[in-house]
């Protein structure tokens, strides 16, 4: 799983499709695969109960299980149900747009994702290891001491090389006019504040990769280990 | 002598330089208390909250209440 590019990848599209693209449901999109099921891989404390699943990567990326969430097919239908049943082409293309760049990204760890539900074949490159049946914290200390960190690392790089989408200009120029959401939301909530808003995810991921970076490595000494498949001093997941 | 290139790179301004710094303080904070409180670093909503507050709110309350002031 990838714990910064989803929240990245959304402005790289931005930067190169301007006003095809909304940018809340391509974030949506960028988001949607793991909104209802990380909670669950992870598992919570509801009093004396602890609810997680018995497999989390099965839970999470296999069949039976959730990972249908994560195929191309799934942002496809949810598209379909957005342009049909909400009258939106604009908002139906950016999610599927944001959903495929997640599923895709998924790809990379030794899990991987059944990007042609039905079909159950798992697609992996097995480039850092899937570790969410570790827990959320070692999770983060393998994630980023492998070259799913590094991943995340090119789309901050990227993201910096696309500056100009962060812009104030930008937000008013294409952002603001590509999609009737902004007009809406602006009735309540002010320009600046909005703005704000449209530039957190990007500032989100950027700020929770260097933290995470820095609680890995200067606060608990985790081994970066950057082969293949790494770190492989944390047992990975297979599907 | 080519001086051509320079005028095509595109540069930020002094303004959107100064903006960068505000969030980059923002930032210094959050990564700050993350380090220290990791649960703060787990959601996406505290994250966003936390922007709006230190990059918008803060910073437009100590704007009005300097003009006042003046």
């Amino acid at each position: 799983m990838s714990w910064a590019a989803h929240d990245l990848e959304p402005y790289a599209f931005q930067k190169h499709l301007n006003l095809k693209v909304a940018f809340v449901p391509l974030l949506i999109g960028s988001y949607a695969p793991d909104l209802m099921t990380k909670w669950f891989v992870y598992g919570i404390h509801l009093g004396p109960w602890e609810l997680k699943a018995s497999n989390p990567a099965q839970f999470h990326r296999g069949w039976p299980g959730f990972g249908f969430t994560h195929s191309l097919t799934f942002g496809l239908l949810i598209g379909l149900v957005i342009w049909k049943g909400f009258g939106s082409k604009l908002w139906a293309v950016s999610f599927v747009i944001g959903h495929w760049a997640h599923a895709l990204t998924d790809t990379g760890d030794t899990v991987g994702t059944m990007l042609l539900f039905p079909w159950t074949f798992h697609f992996h490159l097995d480039a850092w290891a899937y570790a969410g049946q570790t827990g959320r914290f070692t999770d983060a200390a393998a994630y980023f001491s492998g070259l799913g960190g590094a991943w995340d690392a090119v789309w901050i790089v990227y993201g910096f090389y696309s500056w100009r989408v962060i812009t104030s200009e930008y937000f008013d120029n294409i952002i603001y006019r590509a999609d009737a959401f902004w007009p809406w939301v602006n009735r309540w909530v002010p320009r600046g504040a909005l703005l704000t808003l449209y530039r957190a995810a990007f500032f989100y991921g950027t700020s929770r990769w260097i933290a995470w970076t820095i609680w890995a490595h200067v606060v608990h000494h985790y081994p970066y280990d950057l082969s293949w498949g790494g770190p492989h001093w944390v047992p990975a997941e297979h599907p | 002598m080519r001086l051509r290139l320079l005028s095509r790179i595109d540069v930020p301004t002094r303004s959107d330089w100064r903006v960068f710094a505000g969030y980059c303080a923002a930032a210094a904070v959050y990564i700050v208390i993350g380090v220290v409180y990791d649960d703060f670093l787990l959601s996406v909503v505290v994250g966003m909250a936390y922007l709006v507050v230190a990059a918008w709110l803060v910073p437009r309350t100590i704007r009005r209440m300097r003009r006042r002031l003046q």
